[in-house]
């Protein structure tokens, strides 16, 4: 009697592996992107289709990807806050805090290099991450690997999307990159202003706008192109003394000390607060910051100087940089997590 | 007519006779076996045991491991060739490799210790699969996330730095070495590995005792430092990397 109880209970078992949910056939997609965007080349194995997107979607919401089950790229990264969560450090999985504020992952796909320090050379590669960082997920990738498999519908949906026989750490990094690199913000009252919709711009934004791309500010020598990032490191001078020393944590270099990569500056009206350590509340703060010039110290970029704006100017570049905001982006229901999982 | 067939039978035989035995296959090759082993003292280095160093530091291991990469032993032509391309050396556990090379006699071993930059720099671990060394379960979290590349050798564990008999390993050792800075070439001392007559067994051994001591050049000693995540201490990942492939000796 027994062992019909046991068997009993393994076909009960098995069927609640088996998919419940029948995914559709799998198919290309092209991510829309404004005209004004540089193309962009996909990695070759992870083109993005229809199902790795919905599986990407899927994992980026998916606390099983944290170790006590509490917290997902989402829980950081949230879609209101142009993908920051507000707060000058995440708390992470144990509660406890990072050293770092949440970066944008807006147009994160174009990005050469990614984390503060530009360690990591692709999205599939930071996909380890924040998995395994203490501070954030605090969780091994083989882990989630054995969890994720448990679950029938999501093993479809992966083995679907990439063709292999199960949930692996291929799939997971290569999912959520593909999932981010749709996350594609450029229709902002800005962009419209550039594309002939005059109107969309106030006299104040249009003179922040000539401060900003001025010799005298210099802000565009360093937030440049159509992201407002050179993607390169600079010291701003905000610190005597870095806790973090930045681009050095990677390169071992004195000279790099207290550098990190320029953020882009779109949707910067709604990611604070700022800077590296979420040090800076607001952005009319971060403008007397500059103003005033940072702090000598011996690595600062030569062209962070006191700038002696009138308060009347600071105001005109705040109300520019609001200018940068993608409604449309921060609502896009695509981006959010799927009903029902 | 019965002399026609017993004549053919007869020469039947004869040639049946005549024909080549079949001879058993010419082996050309040969096993050889390379165990990798920690000592301290020439005896086997046991984990979680209490040592004293030439600095007079009371240390244990709790984790000793690193990778070593394109194992190869040398033909005295001069011919390379490579038993094991990567692999984790875990010295909680037994390490091996098994091999079957061309007969012959063999002079010198040599590895990497660490992974070489084409390997490394930027690399992705989720490309291999999962028995692969490299690969994010082979690496059993020798690998840095945030800063894209392996971590060469770890040595994890505690020590008391004051000279006090008795007192509690209180002082943490994490020394994780990585990055170009960290990585060395192994080249052996000649031998001669006679793989003519057959299989044969090698142990290369790691003097840990050497690794935290004067004796190879440089101090590592655990008073002065004893963590480094190559970046916060590269100094001391590359004298502990330097000492390390000192410390490498093979026997047959």
């Amino acid at each position: 009697m027994r062992w019909w109880s046991l068997i009993a209970c393994l076909l009960i078992l098995q069927a609640c592996r088996e998919p419940a949910i029948s995914w559709p056939e799998d198919r290309p997609i092209e991510v829309k992107k404004p005209q004004f965007f540089p193309a962009f080349d996909y990695p070759s194995d992870n083109r993005p289709t229809t199902l790795r997107v919905l599986l990407g979607r899927t994992l980026f919401y998916d606390t099983r990807l944290s170790a006590n089950g509490t917290t997902h790229c989402g829980s950081c990264h949230v879609l209101s806050a142009a993908f920051t969560d507000g707060r000058a450090t995440s708390p992470g999985m144990a509660g406890i805090g990072g050293n770092r504020n949440a970066p944008t992952l807006a147009n994160i796909a174009w990005m050469n290099r990614l984390m503060m320090e530009g360690g990591v050379p692709s999205l599939e590669t930071q996909a380890l991450a924040p998995l395994h960082d203490s501070l954030e997920m605090g969780y091994n990738m083989m882990h989630v690997v054995e969890r994720l498999n448990r679950d029938g519908d999501l093993t479809a949906l992966a083995k679907k999307a990439y063709g292999r026989d199960s949930i692996d750490p291929y799939v997971i990094t290569r999912a959520l990159a593909c999932f981010q690199r749709t996350f594609v913000s450029g229709d902002s009252r800005h962009d419209r202003f550039n594309l002939g919709q005059k109107d969309h711009m106030n006299v104040a934004e249009l003179r922040g706008k000539e401060l900003f791309f001025s010799e005298r500010t210099q802000c565009s020598s360093c937030h440049s192109g159509v992201f407002f990032t050179d993607m390169d490191y600079h010291n701003i001078g905000l610190s005597l003394v870095y806790t973090d020393p930045g681009k050095a944590r990677a390169t071992h270099k004195a000279e790099d000390v207290g550098k990190f990569k320029t953020p882009t500056l779109r949707n910067i009206q709604l990611t604070s607060p700022y800077m590296h350590d979420g040090s800076m509340s607001t952005l009319e703060e971060v403008i007397a910051f500059y103003n005033q010039g940072g702090v000598p110290h011996e690595n600062r970029d030569v062209r962070i100087q006191p700038l002696n704006l009138s308060d009347q100017e600071q105001a005109d570049l705040v109300a520019f940089l609001i200018s940068l905001t993608d409604w449309n982006f921060v609502q896009n229901k695509d981006l959010l997590p799927l009903e029902g999982r | 007519m019965k002399n026609t067939f017993l004549l053919v039978g007869f020469l039947s035989v004869i040639l049946w006779s005549c024909k080549d035995e079949p001879e058993p296959p010419v082996t050309t090759t040969a096993d050889v076996n390379v165990s990798f082993n920690a000592l301290w003292d020439d005896q086997p280095f046991v984990m979680q045991q209490v040592y004293m160093d030439d600095f007079g530091n009371r240390l244990r291991a709790d984790k000793l491991m690193n990778y070593i990469a394109f194992v190869t032993l040398v033909a005295e032509d001069g011919t390379e060739t490579q038993l094991k391309d990567f692999m984790l050396l875990d010295f909680s556990e037994n390490n091996e490799i098994s091999a079957t090379l061309p007969k012959g006699k063999y002079t010198q071993l040599k590895f990497g210790v660490g992974v070489p930059r084409d390997y490394n720099k930027d690399q992705d671990p989720a490309q291999y699969p999962s028995s692969h060394a490299l690969s994010v379960a082979g690496s059993q979290g020798m690998f840095w996330v945030w800063n894209t590349g392996y971590i060469f050798a770890k040595f994890e564990g505690k020590c008391d730095t004051t000279g006090t008999e008795g007192a509690e390993l209180l002082t943490p050792i994490a020394i994780h070495a990585g990055d170009e800075i960290s990585y060395r070439e192994f080249v052996s001392a000649p031998f001669v590995l006679d793989l003519t007559s057959g299989s044969k067994s090698m142990r290369v051994n790691l003097h840990i005792d050497e690794i935290f001591s004067p004796v190879n050049g440089n101090d590592v000693d655990l008073a002065q430092d004893a963590i480094t995540h190559t970046s916060t201490n590269p100094e001391l990942a590359a004298d502990f990397m330097d000492n390390y492939i000192a410390a490498l000796t093979v026997d047959l």
